[in-house]
């Protein structure tokens, strides 16, 4: 038997086009000849943090050789902005239209573009552009926000004021979040070039298909006259789930110069040409038995938005189905603020809902003496607190016990700061996390060549998890053919339509598709075959015919059989093609599916200094089956690296006279580095969830960085007795 | 398509002065230089062939083993030669501010920031880019190294963490796991493969010491 693909550890099938160079990213395509002739746009921000531009001065810039335009809301066409919406867009609220208005809505915002021969010469050109503003002050702090909060989201269950009323024991903390940009080591880029009315854009995106509808709605033209294509994504972490105001500026450049346009944004222009993880207030009320069972827990949460969309995020789910908890009452609000629209950044609510109810439980834990492993296990529920429904798999339990097992959790001294290493504290601290199992219609179309290679292709993404590889996988396994025989394509707007690549969802979306769509195609080449007089499997039942290794061939009689290049050859076919889909069906609904885990962190904390240092985080995942373990375990390594940030380094600092970001560059904003990296793993359970979808996976890229800040905090606690409630915990916290 | 940036590139040559004259004629003087030469070569010491205007330079300089003359705008760093003019975008812009070292090339051996080295100070010099360190077709290594261990996820730090590593086994900073780290601290991972991209180091290091 050949051994299926899916579950081994292949090798990243872009792995020598990436470590040569030869990926292209967005910027890239016109140095490989995908688009010739592209001239340079550099973008012109605000330098205030509200109000109105009273007049642009661009004669200086206009004046340099090469430029050939500066274009600002003083010239730019009006644009028809076509209402539209899709998943990743806020509920409610605007895009920010591009140069159509003289209001500045937040520091940073575009306010002129300046599009030169050469890059030198554009940004010469962008820095002339003088632009004198009537400057107000802005809004940017939660207590003082720039209108009346959005109308909140509500949930409950049970009644809460009288089982707090007979709770036993009683946390009530507030836990802040600091606002976390995502900082992909590709700077956001779009080339735009326009053939007629219709528009070719090369893009950093998740989702080809966002960018072309965002690009179709702003200029007022068909989807189909736009094409967006992507092959490589060098990291997003859900930057690029939304087609933000530079990918229209380039667009709208090449139409005004009537040529290719690429515009870069810069590292600073990141933090506000781009979204972010909200800022958010998590207070939260605990009340439990004798016994440490919660009887109740009210979550009221604000969180920033920007004036002109509401952005929300899934900041309650956790709350109504991690633990038993009879009575819950949930309150989320969010504050409107002069600042750009925060957006989808890994794990989104998951991993900040997850601080504060796992710092929270580490809380009570003390607070009861119970062990807090022991605490989680007594609060486990047997079906969906929430909904009532079972869970398709929830085997959280056997991911604490696997993690504690493996990190030694008993050997742990329960109490706060009695444990030593010269002048370093140790404290080991761990918590849980969960992150739905989304699902979205998909589709593939495959195609397979008379020389006995396939491709397959799918408007999908790969930011990096390695969606290229896994899917070949998929479809190597289902067309019968080895890996190295089939060809995987994604990153086009012109393949069959795609979910977002964001989300958990494209194993169990794209991956289902590509599955169907070569089962299609692989029973289309056995019933061809099965019907042809000139085969060796003329006549036979298409049930009894199998392929392996690109031959087909009867189950219980392997010499009789064909290879697909003998098929095609003797039919005269070139290719064979096929297209099929998924969409996900009640399965959805009849089960509660999630992915969960458990997180353990080890910390040294220096008594002196308050330097925290991170030497081990270990992350124990239930998330289905595991198409490429190899590929898998980076991911969540990946995970729990950002999650290190997250507890420890990252922090977007907004001034509050003008909403600039003080520290817009990865020299002042802290992400984890070589040396902040230590001893990090992570372990999957073995085994599949068959209520999840086809695959019987349950999705990996989010919930790895779930719950890996409120571990490090309850490793800080437990190192030093020192509770920090707000992130990231830095060493002023601990002096 | 590097063969068609560089014959544009002649078009920057004065006439009758040829590519293989060029080369011929200043071979003997313009590789002596350390990592950057101390004494910049200005516009017109630099400019045996071609024009450059008052804030334009004519450069020579060998990228990947093969000799490039290009008339430069001076405010070009080396990245954006690179990238914008050679077709050489492998090297990659993460901040354009010496923070997070994925434009990491070697300069005459050494690792540097192609972000922070304005072009016109890389006269004479060689530069190796991740375009340049495979072999007729064979792959160094690190780049085999970073493969099997599966060092990368999105892929744009990659190039920069290859060419820093390079530079680090070199270094002979490789003695440990931990000195590993420090010594590739220089380069932002933002996927977070750094356990794996300290392993690759290992590996190759060790390959290339036995």
């Amino acid at each position: 038997m050949m051994r299926p693909a899916a579950g081994t550890p292949v090798s990243r099938v872009d792995g020598r086009l990436k470590v040569t160079g030869q990926a292209a990213y967005a910027a890239e395509h016109d140095a490989h000849d995908a688009v010739r002739g592209a001239v340079h746009g550099v973008i012109v921000t605000s330098t205030v943090g509200k109000g109105r531009i009273t007049a642009i001065d661009t004669r200086a810039a206009t004046a340099l050789p090469g430029v050939l335009a500066v274009i600002s809301h003083a010239n730019a066409p009006k644009l028809p902005y076509r209402p539209f919406r899709r998943v990743t867009d806020p509920p409610r609220g605007e895009h920010l239209r591009v140069f159509q208005d003289d209001r500045v809505r937040f520091f940073g915002q575009p306010v002129a573009v300046a599009v030169a021969e050469t890059l030198e010469a554009a940004q010469h050109a962008a820095s002339l552009v003088k632009v004198t503003y009537a400057a107000e002050r802005p809004a940017t702090g939660l207590d003082a926000p720039a209108g009346s909060p959005n109308e909140p989201e509500n949930y409950q269950r049970g009644d809460v004021d009288q089982a707090l009323r007979q709770a036993r024991t009683r946390i009530e903390q507030t836990y802040r979040l600091q606002r976390e940009h995502h900082n992909p080591m590709e700077p956001h880029a779009t080339i735009a070039r326009w053939d007629g009315d219709r528009l070719t854009v090369w893009d950093k995106t998740q989702v080809v298909l966002n960018t072309r509808a965002a690009l179709a709605s702003v200029f007022g033209i068909a989807e189909d006259a736009v094409r967006v294509v992507s092959p490589f994504v060098g990291g997003a972490f859900g930057s690029a789930l939304r087609a933000w105001p530079h990918v229209t500026i380039a667009a709208l450049a090449a139409r005004q110069v009537r040529r290719p346009v690429k515009v870069v944004l810069t590292r600073e222009q990141l933090y506000t040409g781009t979204g972010f993880r909200p800022v958010t207030e998590y207070k939260l009320t605990l009340g439990a038995d004798e016994r440490g069972r919660l009887t109740a827990a009210v979550h009221d949460i604000r969180a920033e938005t920007s004036a002109y969309e509401d952005y929300r995020e899934s900041l309650l789910t956790q709350g109504q189905m991690v633990y038993t908890t009879p009575n819950v009452r949930q309150t989320y609000r969010s504050i409107p603020l002069d600042i750009n629209t925060p957006t989808w950044m890994r794990g989104p609510g998951a991993a900040t809902a997850a601080y504060a109810i796992e710092c929270a439980m580490d809380e009570l834990a003390h607070e009861t003496g119970i062990d807090p492993i022991e605490l989680r296990l007594r609060n486990e529920p047997e079906r969906d607190p929430g909904t009532g429904a079972p869970f398709s798999t929830r085997r959280l339990r056997e991911c604490l016990r696997t993690g504690a097992r493996t990190v030694g959790w008993d050997d742990r001294a329960p109490e706060p700061r009695s444990t030593r290493d010269g002048d370093w504290l140790l404290g080991m601290g761990m918590a849980v996390a969960t992150y739905h199992t989304a699902r979205a219609p998909a589709q593939a179309l495959a195609r397979l060549h008379a020389d006995g290679t396939a491709t397959v292709q799918s408007a999908t993404s790969d930011m990096g998890p390695g969606t290229y590889t896994s899917m070949t996988q998929v479809a190597a396994d289902a067309l019968g053919l080895p890996v190295s025989r089939v060809r995987f394509q994604l990153g086009d707007s012109a393949m069959p339509p795609a979910p977002p690549h964001g989300g958990s969802m494209t194993m169990a979306s794209v991956g289902s598709a590509v599955a169907d769509t070569c089962d299609k195609l692989r029973r289309q080449a056995v019933r061809l075959a099965i019907a042809d007089p000139g085969s060796p499997l003329h006549g036979a039942s298409a049930g009894d015919v199998v392929v392996q290794n690109g031959r087909l061939s009867l189950r219980d009689d392997p010499g009789r059989g064909e290879t697909y290049q003998q098929l095609l050859a003797r039919t005269g076919r070139p290719r064979l093609e096929a297209r099929g889909g998924y969409t996900p069906g009640e399965e959805t609904e009849r089960y509660s599916t999630h992915a969960y885990g458990a997180v353990f962190a080890q910390v040294a904390v220096d008594e002196r200094l308050g330097l925290v240092r991170v030497r081990r985080v270990l992350g124990v995942y239930d998330a289905g089956r595991i198409i490429n373990p190899k590929l898998a375990h980076s991911q969540a390594i990946g995970g729990l690296v950002g999650g290190i940030g997250m507890a420890l380094l990252e922090h977007t600092v907004t001034d509050p006279r003008d909403g600039r970001v003080v520290n817009a560059n990865l020299a002042d904003y802290l992400v984890p580095t070589n040396a902040d990296v230590p001893d990090v793993n992570a372990v999957y359970l073995d085994g599949e969830d068959r209520e999840a979808g086809p695959l019987g996976v349950k999705g990996l890229g989010e919930v790895v960085i779930v719950g890996v800040a409120p571990a490090i905090a309850n490793a800080v606690f437990h190192a030093t007795g020192r509770r920090v409630r707000d992130l990231p915990i830095t060493l002023e916290a601990l002096l | 398509m590097s063969d068609r940036l560089a014959d544009e590139d002649h078009h920057d040559e004065a006439p009758g002065v040829s590519r293989r004259g060029f080369l011929s004629a200043t071979a003997a003087g313009g590789v002596a230089a350390g990592v950057l030469p101390s004494v910049l070569a200005g516009p017109a010491g630099a400019a045996p062939a071609g024009a450059p205007g008052p804030h334009s330079s004519t450069l020579s300089v060998t990228v990947n083993g093969r000799r490039h003359q290009v008339t430069i705008d001076n405010r070009t760093s080396l990245l954006d030669l690179l990238r914008e003019r050679l077709a050489l975008p492998g090297t990659k812009k993460g901040c354009d501010q010496g923070a997070c070292g994925a434009c990491t090339v070697l300069v005459n051996g050494r690792r540097v920031n192609a972000c922070l080295t304005l072009a016109v100070r890389c006269q004479g010099v060689e530069v190796t880019t991740i375009e340049g360190l495979a072999a007729g077709g064979e792959l160094h290594a690190l780049q085999q190294a970073f493969i099997e261990q599966d060092a990368f996820q999105c892929g744009y730090c990659t190039p920069g963490q290859i060419m820093s590593g390079v530079g680090c086994i070199r270094e002979g900073h490789t003695g440990s796991r931990e000195e590993i780290r420090e010594w590739m601290s220089g380069n932002i991972c933002r996927c977070g493969c750094y356990v794996k991209i300290v392993n690759a180091v290992q590996q190759a290091a060790r390959k290339q010491g036995s």
